[in-house]
């Protein structure tokens, strides 16, 4: 991909990407490692990117950062995995609210299946609609609607 | 239409995802139902919840930066690998990668362990072997020796005092890339490290600790570099290296954010 494009294309949508990077991983330093081998495979196969919206570039892209994420998780072994896993329920993310509440619903987010919390991350932060998830996650629209209402189901246990 | 499908149209309806027709008979619903009424207020609570709790995030400064400069494929290096005899008969060596190719490869952990080891052997090596092209127990000699080598400037550290001193370093080539290494001693034994910018990090999957061919590989890293470790060395000797480095490290390292 031209450089020029690239800064046009994934640039604006960096943060879209740590952010989905980050609550699939729970890690910082993994979900900077994910967003640049993902920025780095879009500098390298974005000619086969066909959209013109800014909308188009975030939904492309983020399905990029997604796939590499799956990638990394596949090659994580189980200690890495609960390593991983003790570090976040120590983590800062979250701290400049009720930690009691943050926790727990962050928690709860923590442990919902990746294919829940990506759909909740993708819609609740990241504002993309059902189409758009569907193109991300590469599913169709009504498992998309299924896994969202599955997932805030969940979700909603950890407010009661 | 039951109230399992009103729920999902209540969805549907938040989410903005409701025709306007659907999305008026929803409200007229609405109005009558005050099951549904409930389920809806609950979805708004969890949705104000997820808004408070659940920021989005920015991507770091750091990560900005590397991306905004990364390039198709990472810097290259010739390889400068000029053979010496071996005149230490113990040492550490602490290997740096210079540029990496970003990849995602399967085995990448296994080939990079081998060629480690590989580099290890044969800086031992009696007469063709090559342990340090700069041989000094000084840091502040060692580590300027790599400006203009490296397009980084590797951490070396002496731990004469803790019973591992250190030797030197040298300039190597593993994975295709040129390579720094420092040296440091441990009575009759020999340690290797590797170490690369975590930036570059192929992110190889390889055990924390595993044994080949007589010898310990250790890997590990912190928040800045990528750390391989091989010697004949006992391997709790050899971990309480590792534990040496990354005090080190940490102590040396920037405060994170």
């Amino acid at each position: 991909m031209e450089r020029e494009r690239f800064e046009r294309i994934v640039l604006p949508h960096l943060d879209g990407a740590y952010t989905l990077a980050r609550y699939l991983t729970r890690n910082d330093a993994d979900a900077q490692d994910i967003v640049q081998d993902a920025s780095l495979r879009a500098l390298k196969y974005g000619d086969g990117f066909r959209g013109s919206t800014a909308a188009d570039a975030r939904a492309w892209f983020l399905a990029i950062v997604r796939n590499t994420a799956y990638t990394w998780r596949q090659r994580q072994t189980n200690a890495a995995f609960v390593t991983e896993f003790n570090e976040d329920l120590h983590s800062d993310a979250g701290a400049a609210h009720d930690p009691a509440i943050a926790m727990d619903l962050r928690q709860a987010l923590d442990q919902l299946p990746l294919e829940f919390r990506e759909v909740i991350v993708l819609r609740e932060l990241e504002g993309l609609s059902y189409k758009e998830i569907s193109e991300v996650t590469d599913v169709p629209v009504g498992t998309v609607m299924s896994r969202l209402a599955r997932a805030r189901k969940r979700l909603q246990k950890a407010l009661t | 239409m039951t109230h399992p499908d009103f729920e999902a149209q209540v969805d549907l309806y938040l989410d903005g995802e409701l025709a306007p027709s659907d999305a008026r008979e929803l409200e007229v619903h609405l109005v009558q139902c005050a099951e549904c009424t409930r389920f809806r207020d609950k979805r708004l609570a969890l949705r104000a919840a997820i808004k408070s709790q659940i920021p989005a995030l920015r991507a770091p400064e750091a990560l900005r930066r590397r991306i905004q400069t990364q390039r198709r494929s990472g810097a290259r290096f010739r390889a400068v690998v000029v053979w010496r005899s071996l005149a230490l008969a113990a040492s550490v060596a602490v290997v740096a990668f210079g540029g990496w190719q970003l990849g995602v490869q399967r085995g990448r952990g296994e080939m990079l362990a081998s060629e480690v080891l590989t580099s290890h052997i044969r800086s031992l090596m009696p007469g063709g072997g090559h342990l340090t092209d700069v041989q000094s127990s000084d840091q502040h000699t060692v580590k300027p020796w790599f400006h203009g080598k490296l397009d980084y400037s590797p951490p070396v550290y002496d731990f004469a005092g803790r019973g591992y001193p250190l030797l030197g370093g040298r300039l190597d080539y593993i994975g295709g890339r040129s390579v720094a290494a420092l040296v440091y001693g441990r009575r009759q034994h020999v340690i290797n490290v590797v170490l690369w910018p975590r930036d570059r990090d192929p992110r190889a999957s390889a055990p924390a600790a595993q044994t080949r061919q007589g010898y310990h590989v250790l890997r590990w890293v912190t928040p800045e570099y990528s750390y391989w470790a091989v010697s004949d060395l006992g391997l709790s000797e050899l971990q309480d290296f590792e534990r040496l480095l990354l005090q080190a490290d940490s102590a040396a390292a920037p405060q994170p954010r």
